[in-house]
């Protein structure tokens, strides 16, 4: 372990000194470091992969603040774990923007928002510009065939709300798709 | 993965020589050096208070200065430790200005139990607030300018830190030149709206110093 760390200075140290080698290794070193402590804390690895790669071009944006006489690995959870709470800030000021308005579900509880009239695969584009949980939700529904209880047990929402979610994303296609 | 390393090689090909930024303490004092020239150079031109040397015979007031002065010198160096990813690794010594602060407002108690029968009022409140905010507008830009640089992962603690540096550094320069000594109206206009400054610093430093 203490020759992993000494390696991961050394290699820092080498790319401060401009040797693009060991920089690729370093980087390659850190997100290997880097992807158990993300993947323990967000759910989908497109998630991940996404926030990893926003904390490697941090690493290479604040590389000048480290000196290379400290130890490499706090300096880069540091800038993790930075990152990922503004991720995690980010995610759950959507969801709350996103939350379930009661009155709109009383209303729409009668509708049959998993049938509708249009076929996947001929919307599929306009789909793919949706919010990215609405997106996932039609997708799971209509190109993969999954009830909205099993989608709600799936993505970890309930089934109201993926209810919801299915019925706003039908209003915004029926919407475009009527322009 | 793809896409992680497709970043990684595009990263490495950027890979230059690149100058480590100083240590926080050099950094610290160096900002330092540069508040000091401004306070020195403001001093001259406003005029130090008459009975400044007579003064600093009374205890009190030694000591409100020199723990004045351990604000401004605390939370320099603490806005340079702040600035790095990883606090320097010296996470304890970010807070320090929260000691002194603790030192100084029992400083400002006895002071203002000892000041009996108490100093007269000065005929003027706000004004003072106004302009140690006036005279601290330049050293939180050039503050905050120089924190931008690095790379601060604490933005709220960073922002009050360093709002408090050009404050304190506002708070020194009217308590040398100002010819007042009622410890109400010190406490009142000049110290404790630095907890309104603090609480603007939270907001700015989010709005500032992200990267």
């Amino acid at each position: 372990m203490a020759e992993q760390n000494d390696n991961l200075e050394a290699l820092m140290r080498q790319s401060l000194a401009g040797d693009q080698r060991a920089y690729a290794t370093l980087l390659t070193e850190t997100t290997r470091l880097l992807r158990p402590f993300l993947s323990k804390r967000l759910r989908f690895s497109n998630e991940v992969d996404d926030l990893l790669q926003e904390i490697l071009i941090s690493i290479h944006k604040a590389r000048h603040t480290y000196d290379g006489k400290r130890p490499y690995k706090p300096w880069a959870y540091a800038i993790a774990k930075f990152r990922l709470l503004d991720h995690l800030r980010a995610h759950y000021s959507d969801k709350l923007r996103h939350a379930i308005d009661f009155d709109e579900l009383e209303e729409n509880l009668h509708e049959h928002v998993t049938e509708s009239e249009m076929s996947y695969e001929s919307i599929s584009g306009e789909v793919q510009k949706l919010p990215e949980k609405q997106a996932l939700i039609l997708q799971l529904m209509h190109q993969e065939g999954y009830t909205a209880k099993e989608v709600a047990e799936k993505i970890g929402m309930n089934e109201s709300a993926v209810k919801v979610a299915a019925h706003r994303a039908y209003k915004i296609l029926r919407e475009r798709l009527e322009r | 993965m793809d896409n992680i390393e497709q970043l990684i090689a595009g990263l490495s090909k950027d890979a230059q020589v690149l100058k480590p930024a100083p240590r926080p303490w050099l950094l610290g004092l160096k900002w330092l050096a540069v508040a000091i020239a401004y306070l020195i150079i403001s001093l001259a031109i406003s005029g130090v208070r008459p009975d400044l040397l007579l003064e600093f015979h009374k205890p009190w007031f030694v000591a409100e200065i020199v723990l004045l002065a351990g604000i401004f010198v605390s939370t320099a160096l603490s806005a340079a430790i702040l600035s790095f990813p990883d606090l320097h690794q010296h996470r304890r010594s970010a807070f320090a200005p929260v000691w002194i602060f603790a030192l100084f407002a029992l400083v400002m108690l006895f002071s203002w139990l000892a000041d009996n029968p108490p100093s007269p009022l000065p005929v003027h409140s706000f004004e003072c607030t106004i302009s140690i905010l006036l005279f601290s507008l330049l050293p939180t830009a050039g503050i905050f300018y120089a924190m931008r640089q690095f790379a601060s992962t604490h933005l709220h603690l960073s922002g009050s830190v360093a709002v408090l540096f050009a404050f304190s550094t506002g708070a020194l320069w009217l308590r040398l030149h100002e010819q007042t000594d009622s410890i109400i109206h010190l406490i009142e206009w000049h110290y404790l709206p630095m907890i309104a400054v603090a609480a603007l610093g939270w907001w700015l430093g989010k709005k500032l110093l992200r990267w």
